[in-house]
């Protein structure tokens, strides 16, 4: 009896078809381990696995491909180790990179009949969502936290697209809450993540995600002090290592600088006035405490306990920056250090900070357990719910491959007794949708001649019949519109369109728009006596439903990604009334890596922390 | 020796198991871990068993304290295309020492067994299974009587025990909790456990309201737009109660206009046009004016002999339940104060100090329940008093506390009618529904029949080999003279059941609802070619449910399925039946 014969027995004609099939299994973390598993044990012929991570401690309490000896590995190679020995005859291919990496390009999408998502983070899911709709390959998608779990199965023009729905973003704050009137302990673990810590160890950032800045013009002078304020710390930050160090950060966050904002009077007419800290008489009291306090994470600290945490754990951090500092080249960027959840060191200093902040303002103090949650967005993961929700994956695969897409579900897991899983069907296509809801085609361009003029005039004006007003974008930003026709005469490659980036082209026709066009740039040399730039093929576009507002052109293709990134809680009517050309180019430029494909400009990209997404994850 | 004992362990984080417990401890706390910690997991296997193997990995990995897995069959090559945690060299081996040995593998700090020993000697021995915390056990078992002997031996010392079925696309599993399993961290939605006690203000309170809303109407327009909402919605209570005789806003509709009187208080001459702890104020109204009233679930509790007669022996739950309903009895049916204040726009400082009067009151509450379960304590006579961190607990979320009544695992026999006793006319009125899952349950109850049905018959002959028995398993025409078995099909054709529950609570639910006749029909059909095999994703499906309930009992936090959950593998659909 061969071992695949219940699979066989039980799958029928499907059963061949999977032996033969081309999966790819984008995430090995916790679904992905499970989902492996059962793609293995299922007979599906030939699996790629992509995931740029390595391996943690705290993944082991449910990624079971996963062991201690482990730790600091690579994710795919690992889980694809592991799985191999379980079954011989099938393929697996591991990738340790990132699936936004340029080799990852829609023809090798296109090479395979069914992708897997499982993902821990929202920018991924995005892009892996837009290059199966590019390449058209169908997409389980799936999330868990905590004991809730979700499953979805995308379809190009049949179903949903990840992004036909709005996500959540994370929650922000208006900058003066947190620099100066805190009033929650969230506040002070924000002050002492995103100000705090970035000021004394990290890269001095003014768009901290987690900073709303919409008030900020009605506070202007307030934001002014508090700019002065930060160069200030940011000139302690010289002394690092010198004996009285400890002294210096504590007085002027803890005492001065509490001190002038006691002094702006309108600002405690109604609210309670902060209490400065003293350094030696905290000190005094603190004397007999010792620093491995720091272990008990589950009580809230006396006021020695974290002043005697806060001193220690910035001398741990001051060390380990001045060593790498020690260590690098001059001709490389200084080092800097990263808040961490997991980081032991950079965890107290947070929980520290954050608490003698609570005490100056006399808000409850946390023990550093819920701090490492409210400051890591810790998403609650086990492994009962990744198994079952990778279950869930895939059956709806054999739905999708069955082509029952008509029976293919949206499947979600809960807590409640009273049914386990729920389903739902699945919705067709958001015809608003910015990123399903466009006509996309390849665009075959010559890379020795063609130019911007080109694709307006031979291809968007004559061939497809655009009027005047429409815009060229790509992920830097607009390249044409009516006003902006610096760019016609340039050629593609020195605009920096690439093969195999996107161009958007967004009609802005005031009668009748045409849904948004995304155009794949495919190089290819042409003769001399053809167009420099072509379609493949001819295009029928769709016009926008009648209902929907016309977008702003503001370059922006992708617009959730602009509120994930930075925008946040800004309001809709500021940026209409506000936000001039200029202010969306910069914006554009900021957007760039999130959206860029195949460009190397990754490291720009502001992340706050995997699990930004508003179902999902599992890191 | 002395100095030994004050030198500082060395400075490290939480320890590696900390860490690596991490994501889990945010669900059940230390407390659901150190109960996990110390479970003793039995499974009992009589199949492939590749749902309860799953099951076991999933309870592994969060750090189960042991497992024994009790299998008397080697390993096959038809368990290597199924079973994840067996390889090529373990074929032939014992498949109880092989799962264990890749098992352990996981998670080095769970204690892992091995018996290769058939399940039979746990049916035959009642004392056998007392060590154990939990008892997974898979379907069929070599016939009934197994089943129900190691069933009632689980029920007799109140040990929690699973019966598990998985086949093709199919799965089932019935949980046989103990007559009275309590849980008191059931983790209700944190938005349904406020309790603001509007309609019940107390001294503080009052004086907090007086001192920020007795002049509402001069305050500046700062002041106005930061007066907390709960202090809000009292103002306008007292405003409310001048005009109706003293009486709060009792149904929705005076609840709306109750509403429209807090909407009216805001001022609108700035330039949002409104005032957001006005709106807030509002939008409590509905959820935040309810007159006290404790859930069924807790109305249980409180009803029940064991909360109403404690004796020296009374566990600290029911102790503890008596304390509370003492105090809701002397206290016009009020619950004590929760104490938590949800966030809400208002001036850090007055937050603090209401969040205080709120704090403050949830600990004389809790003070007062103390009292009288100290009291209790000496009355009955116990010999140790109960810690005043579990009557917090209890007090802190008594709305929600649930009390299951364990019921029993129904085996069908060959030789009798399964008694529904005061479920049937229930399961007989689910059946109507052609969507229900209920055929399937039916279906497995049909196997574990003519399970019992072939041991019986294989008794009468007994076969002389292996092969002669494999070939009556598989309903094969066996050499020589004997007719052949029924196949599972033909017999669970001729065993459905009939049942009229108005006459006679014992056959099986009728099937005179065509849909349901042929959706059992179907799973017969699915079960008969799947083989007695299990396919491996079904199989992990089912085993994450399983684990995921194990844990629930043995954490004792969230409610578990009561008691009997149905999987249609096929239509990705799950249902939970009471039977």
């Amino acid at each position: 009896m061969g071992r695949d014969r219940f699979a066989k027995q039980s799958l029928g004609y499907l059963y061949p078809r999977i032996k033969q099939s081309r999966t790819l299994m984008v995430g090995a973390g916790g679904i992905g381990c499970e989902l492996l598993k059962n793609l293995v044990l299922t007979g599906f012929g030939e699996i790629h696995i992509v995931d740029l991570d390595t391996i943690d401690l705290s993944n082991l309490n449910r990624q079971f491909l996963f062991r201690q000896e482990h730790i600091k590995k690579s994710k795919a190679l690992v889980a694809k180790e592991s799985a191999a020995k379980f079954n011989p005859h099938i393929k697996l291919e591991a990738h340790h990179a990132n699936i936004k990496d340029p080799q990852f390009n829609i023809e090798w999408f296109q090479s395979f009949g069914l992708v897997f998502n499982a993902l821990d983070n929202l920018d991924a899911r995005r892009h892996v969502n837009k290059m199966c709709l590019a390449a058209n390959v169908a997409l389980i998608e799936s999330g868990t936290t905590g004991f809730n779990g979700q499953v979805q199965p995308i379809i190009k023009g049949k179903t949903e697209c990840y992004d036909c729905s709005t996500k959540e973003v994370p929650k922000s704050f208006p900058v003066c809450t947190i620099r100066s009137t805190p009033s929650q302990p969230i506040h002070c673990i924000v002050w002492a993540k995103s100000y705090l810590f970035t000021e004394m160890f990290g890269t001095s950032e003014d768009e901290t995600p987690e900073f709303d800045h919409s008030e900020d013009s009605e506070n202007a002078k307030e934001i002014e002090n508090l700019r002065q304020e930060s160069q200030a710390l940011n000139s302690i930050r010289q002394s690092m290592g010198s004996d009285d160090f400890a002294r210096k950060v504590f007085d002027k966050v803890f005492k001065d600088d509490i001190n002038r904002l006691r002094s702006m009077e309108d600002m405690w007419k109604t609210r309670k006035q902060p209490n400065a800290l003293d350094f030696d008489r905290i000190s005094k009291g603190a004397s007999g405490t010792k620093p491995y306090v720091a272990q008990q994470d589950q009580k809230a600290w006396t006021v020695a306990e974290t002043f005697t945490v806060f001193c220690d754990s910035l001398r741990r951090l001051s060390a380990r920056l001045q060593t790498s500092q020690a260590q690098s080249g001059a001709d490389t960027a200084a080092p800097v250090l990263i808040f961490d959840k997991d980081d032991e060191d950079t965890l107290d200093f947070v929980a520290a900070s954050a608490n003698l902040r609570s005490i100056i303002f006399g808000i409850e103090s946390k023990s550093k357990f819920d701090i490492k949650q409210m400051a890591g967005n810790i998403i609650p993961a086990i492994a009962t719910t990744n198994a079952m929700t990778a279950s869930l994956c895939v059956m709806q695969a054999f739905k999708v491959m069955r082509g029952d897409i008509n029976k293919a579900k949206m499947v979600f897991l809960e807590r409640s007794a009273a049914r386990v899983i729920n389903s739902d069907t699945l919705k067709p296509p958001n015809p608003n949708c910015n990123v399903c809801g466009v006509m996309s085609s390849a665009l075959i361009v010559d890379p020795n001649r063609a130019t911007l003029n080109d694709l307006v005039e031979d291809v968007l004006k004559t061939q497809l019949g655009y009027g005047d007003e429409f815009s060229i974008n790509n992920e830097v930003g607009t390249l044409y519109d009516p006003d902006l026709d610096d760019n016609l005469s340039k050629k593609f490659s020195d605009l920096g369109v690439k093969a195999d980036s996107f161009l958007t082209i967004i009609d802005d026709d005031e009668e009748s728009p045409r849904v948004n066009l995304s155009l794949t740039i495919l190089e290819k040399s042409l003769p001399g006596d053809t167009k420099a730039v072509q379609l493949p093929g001819k295009l029928d576009i769709a016009r926008k439903p009648k209902d929907v507002p016309a977008p702003t052109s503001n370059g922006d293709t992708n617009g959730h990604v602009k509120a994930e990134s930075i925008g946040l809680k800004r309001k809709r009517s500021l940026d209409e009334h506000e936000n001039g050309v200029q202010q969306d180019h910069k914006r554009g430029k900021i957007q760039m890596p999130s959206k860029a494909m195949g460009s190397q400009v990754d490291d720009l990209v502001i992340e706050d922390d995997s699990n930004d997404g508003a179902i999902v994850i599992d890191d | 020796m002395a100095e030994k004992a004050t030198t500082p362990p060395i400075l490290q984080g939480p320890t590696a198991k900390e860490k690596k417990y991490d994501r889990q401890l945010r669900l059940w706390a230390a407390s659901g871990q150190a109960a996990l910690e110390n479970a003793k997991v039995l499974f009992l296997n009589s199949n492939s068993g590749v749902v309860g193997v799953e099951t076991l990995k999933n309870l592994i990995l969060p750090g189960v304290g042991s497992f024994t897995i009790v299998d008397e069959t080697k390993v096959s090559e038809l368990d290597l295309g199924v079973n994840f945690f067996l390889e090529e060299s373990s074929l032939g081996r014992w498949r109880a020492e092989e799962t264990c040995k890749f098992l352990q593998e996981l998670n080095p700090e769970v204690k892992i067994n091995a018996l290769r020993e058939s399940i039979d000697a746990f049916a035959d021995d009642p004392n056998r299974l007392e060590q154990y915390s939990l008892v997974l056990l898979i379907g069929p078992t070599r016939n009934a009587r197994v089943l129900e002997r190691i069933c009632q031996h689980a029920d007799k010392s109140s040990i929690p025990l699973f019966y598990i079925h998985c086949q093709g696309f199919f799965s089932q599993f019935s949980l046989q909790l103990p007559a009275q399993f309590p849980i008191v961290d059931t983790h209700p939605d944190p938005a349904s456990t406020q309790d603001l006690r509007l309609l019940n203000p107390w001294p503080e309170l009052l004086e907090l309201l007086e001192k920020k809303t007795g002049n509402l109407g001069s305050l500046s327009d700062h002041d106005h737009g930061h007066v907390p909402y709960v202090l809000i919605l009292l103002h306008f209570l007292n405003v409310w109660k001048a005009s109706h005789d003293g009486q709060a806003p009792a149904n929705y509709s005076e609840k709306k206009q109750f509403k429209a009187l807090v909407e009216s208080g805001a001022r609108t001459n700035n330039s949002e046009g409104g005032e957001e702890n006005f709106d807030e104020a509002a939008a409590a109204v509905l959820k935040s004016l309810n007159t006290p009233s404790i859930s069924s679930g807790l109305r249980e509790v409180f009803e029940s002999d064991d909360c109403q007669n404690l004796k020296s022996t009374s566990a600290n739950f029911w102790v503890i339940a008596n304390g509370i309903q003492k105090f809701h009895t002397s206290h016009n049916g009020i619950l004590p104060l929760p104490g938590a204040l949800p966030d809400m726009k208002a001036q850090s400082s007055d937050y603090i100090q209401l969040q205080n009067i709120y704090k403050a009151k949830a600990r004389s509450d809790l003070a007062a329940v103390t009292q009288t379960i100290r009291s209790s304590e000496q009355e009955v006579g116990r010999k140790s008093s109960i810690e005043q961190a579990e009557i917090e607990a209890f007090c802190k979320g008594a709305q929600f506390v649930k009390l299951i009544h364990g019921r029993p695992i129904r085996v069908a026999k060959c030789s009798a009618e399964i008694d529904w006793s005061d479920r049937a006319k229930a399961l007989s009125q689910e059946i109507q529904d052609p969507d229900s899952l209920l055929p399937i349950y039916f279906a497995f109850l049909a196997l574990d029949r003519y399970q019992d049905d072939i041991d019986r018959i294989q008794k009468l002959r007994k076969p002389t080999d292996d092969q002669q028995f494999n070939d009556i398993m598989a309903g094969r025409v066996v050499s020589g003279a004997v007719p052949p078995l029924p196949t599972f099909a033909e017999s669970a054709h001729f065993s459905t059941p009939a049942v009229d529950p108005e006459h006679d609570p014992k056959p099986w639910p009728r099937f005179d609802i065509p849909e349901a006749r042929e959706t059992f029909d179907n799973v017969v059909k699915e079960l008969d070619r799947a083989d007695w095999g299990e396919l491996h994703n079904i199989a992990a499906l089912t085993g994450g449910m399983v684990a995921q309930e194990v844990i629930k009992v043995i954490t004792k936090q969230y409610v578990p399925v009561n008691n009997t959950c149905v999987l249609d593998g096929i239509a990705s659909k799950t249902a939970v039946f009471k039977i």
